[in-house]
């Protein structure tokens, strides 16, 4: 293969590649073409024409009155009718035949399959777009040493993710059996209801599988010109299949917590749309896309940081701690909309069920919120942290480092009243000494308006932090430096101020008005990152530059505070997968399809976070297998030694020969 | 005086800028900002 392709001519390559390309196109389109058939039968509304469910239902009248009876069913949540085409859900015992089981609770067996699918899954979810963006930061930059270096990254990264691509399809397997062995009438039931669009589903798996081989394998081949940019443009095809796979998955679990396009008996109604689109859908696909990222990019930095603990010379250091740097930007650029999106799934949840929402949040699972306030806190600290060590590697950073003791202050307060709870479980003795359910004084902390302007102040520190590393070795040389750094600092000040005033406005106004005050918040933080960041690019434009970035030179807990961000934020999908799955109570479908096998309870609080903890640590231990795959392959790579840093190593013909 | 002058300059700038967002922001919400103040 290797001999073929080496022995083309580059109007031959490109021909080869400029077709790899539209049979991409074409493998994207597939599924969608051949569900036309479906989808005119009553899957989405056809141009021009009444919706499917009018015309399901108008065909049904007129069945009626041919004397064929169709029976009517209403959709529980779109409130259209249509015929109750589907079966209704199962009415499960406590039997073999709906709940075979091992001598083992069968819900914790499907707790740890499914959470490691969704950790791989999302790893090679996240992990090309990080390579996409990469790669094309490597085009765009006009200096060809760092072109390269950008582009050896991104070949680094899609190789780390091949063999976790492996990884996440063995897992995917082993769930699906999971699933027909332990809870086989629930799974029939929802396949049956997704039906129209389980084949879409395995097609794109075909489709990224055969985009990511030839988006990998044929690296070498096109790293220049027109191929380049076909390359890239194959990397958008495949994060493009890769979201569709994800919102696909997302709508079966946004089926389960809030169900729509069935009656209450769980009959499906002919309108695959209205299952697909479920109250919950879109919140949840923005959340799972923008965690994907964080998660993804908090992987690669622990595999930098990693690397850059057990090397053995000042380049593979140099090279492994301006990776760690990459990819923790990414990620954190990804961590900061994050909570903003986690805000908006949970005002969706209590505008779809308050008593779903109080459950969550002031009930049941409140606990596990403050666990979740706890962590989000640590990420943005460690954040924090690893910025401030890393103003350590340049000439000029030790400028700021008196001042980084107001951040922490901020940070601390802002975290402080982001985790405090509003009620807790209290002995009748606690319960005096404190002199009621809530504190005097802290108490009034435990509330959403205060809790919304400690996360804002602690994101706005957080981009503050990341203004000052931009400035770390650079001084503005610009006419209007004064101006610019005196604006920057008001609009930073105006900024955190206005975060307090809205926050405390909102204990004197009632709830519906409150609510709308987060919309600001989240505005003003918005404004901070993208109003300054670019003042602050500006003003350093052609600045006076007092070092250069020494990479490698950066103390080792700063590579410590890496790894830890990436298990805080495996720790936090774990849990927070824990909460969103069991606000469902005993629920398969919630309010269609009960639960009832003997595990529909509720686990208690330890026993949860122990099986959290243990999914964290076996994936943890399974990712350091695949690394260490990873380095198998690097080590027969020859390093130049004269590389300037980062001392990237070439890339290598990643073809037989 | 100069650094006066752009400090007040950019107060009034930012603080304009802030209390807008709040206003229209909950404008398009269709709620009111200045409920307490009516």
């Amino acid at each position: 293969m290797g001999r073929l392709l080496s022995c083309l001519t580059r109007k031959h390559k490109r021909f080869l590649a400029v077709a790899a390309l539209f049979a991409m196109g074409g493998m994207l389109i597939l599924p969608i073409f051949l569900s036309l058939p479906a989808l005119a039968g009553g899957g989405a509304p056809a141009a021009g024409g009444p919706p499917p469910d009018v015309v399901a239902a108008q065909e049904a009248a007129k069945g009626e009155e041919e004397g064929e009876k169709i029976e009517m069913g209403r959709d529980v949540y779109y409130k259209t009718e249509g015929p109750a085409i589907g079966m209704p859900a199962p009415k499960t015992e406590d039997n073999e035949l709906h709940y075979p089981r091992y001598n083992f609770e069968s819900r914790v067996l499907i707790w740890v399959a499914n959470q490691q699918h969704l950790y791989y899954g999302s790893f090679v979810l996240a992990v090309p777009i990080f390579c996409m963006c990469i790669e094309f930061a490597g085009m765009m930059t006009k200096d060809k040493a760092m072109a390269k270096k950008y582009d050896q990254l991104a070949y680094d990264f899609i190789k780390i993710s091949l063999t976790a691509y492996s990884l996440t399809a063995i897992l995917g397997g082993i769930l699906i059996f999971t699933f027909l062995t332990l809870y086989p009438s629930f799974f029939q039931y929802l396949s049956s209801i997704f039906r129209p669009v389980m084949h879409i589903y395995a097609l794109l798996f075909v489709a990224e599988s055969g985009t990511l081989y030839i988006y990998y394998y044929g690296w070498d081949k096109m790293k220049e010109g027109l191929l380049k940019w076909l390359h890239l443009s194959m990397s958008v095809i495949l994060n493009v299949i890769g979201t569709v796979l994800m919102f696909l998955a997302n709508s079966w679990i946004g089926f389960m917590m809030s169900p729509a396009g069935v009656d209450e008996q769980g009959r499906y109604l002919g309108n695959i749309w209205h299952v697909i689109h479920t109250a919950l859908w879109n919140p949840l696909n923005v959340h799972r896309i923008l965690g994907n990222m964080a998660f993804g990019g908090g992987v690669v930095a622990a595999y930098a940081a990693y690397r850059f603990l057990s090397a053995k010379t000042d380049e593979e250091r140099a090279h492994y701690d301006w990776m760690g740097y990459i990819a923790m930007s990414l990620g954190v650029a990804f961590l900061i909309p994050l909570p903003f999106a986690g805000y908006w799934l949970m005002r969706e949840v209590y505008a779809y069920r308050q008593q779903m929402g109080i459950t969550l949040m002031g009930g049941l699972l409140a606990w596990l919120f403050i666990i979740q306030a706890t962590m989000i806190g640590i990420l943005f600290l460690t954040t924090n942290y690893y910025l401030w060590q890393a103003l350590g590697r340049m000439t000029g950073g030790e400028r700021f480092q008196r001042y980084i003791k107001y951040l922490v202050f901020i940070l601390v307060v802002g975290l402080l009243v982001f985790i405090t709870p509003h009620t807790i479980v209290m002995t009748p003795a606690e319960l005096k000494a404190m002199g009621g359910q809530q504190h005097p004084v802290i108490g009034n902390y435990g509330v959403m308006s205060a809790k919304n302007g400690g996360i804002n102040a602690i994101i706005m520190t957080t981009i503050l932090s990341y203004i000052w590393y931009q400035r770390g070795n650079r001084i503005p040389t610009v006419k209007w430096a004064k101006f610019g750094n005196i604006f920057m600092g008001c609009f930073f000040t105006v900024a955190q101020l206005n975060n307090i005033w809205l926050a405390c406005y909102g204990y004197y106004i009632p709830a519906n008005v409150r609510i709308g005050l987060s919309v600001p918040q989240v505005a003003g933080t918005l404004s901070c990152l993208f109003f300054m960041s670019p003042l602050n690019l500006a003003m350093l434009k052609g600045g006076k530059v007092l070092g250069p970035i020494q990479w490698g030179r950066i103390p080792p807990r700063s590579q410590y505070a890496l790894i830890m961000l990436a298990t805080a934020f495996t720790w936090m999908m774990g849990l927070m997968g824990y909460i969103r799955s069991s606000v469902r109570l005993f629920w398969h479908v919630n309010e269609i399809m009960r639960d009832n096998s003997p595990w529909a309870y509720t686990h208690t609080i330890g026993f949860a976070a122990n099986v959290i903890s243990f999914n964290v640590l076996f994936f943890w231990i399974s990712i350091l297998f695949v690394f260490w795959l990873g380095t198998l392959g690097t080590k027969k790579v020859p390093v130049p030694a004269v590389e300037p840093v980062p001392g990237a190593p070439a890339p290598q013909p990643a073809v037989s020969r | 005086m100069q650094t006066v002058l752009y400090v007040v300059v950019s107060l009034i700038i930012c603080i304009a800028y802030f209390q807008f967002l709040d206003w229209f922001l909950m404008d398009m919400q269709g709620l009111d900002y200045f409920y307490l103040f009516r």
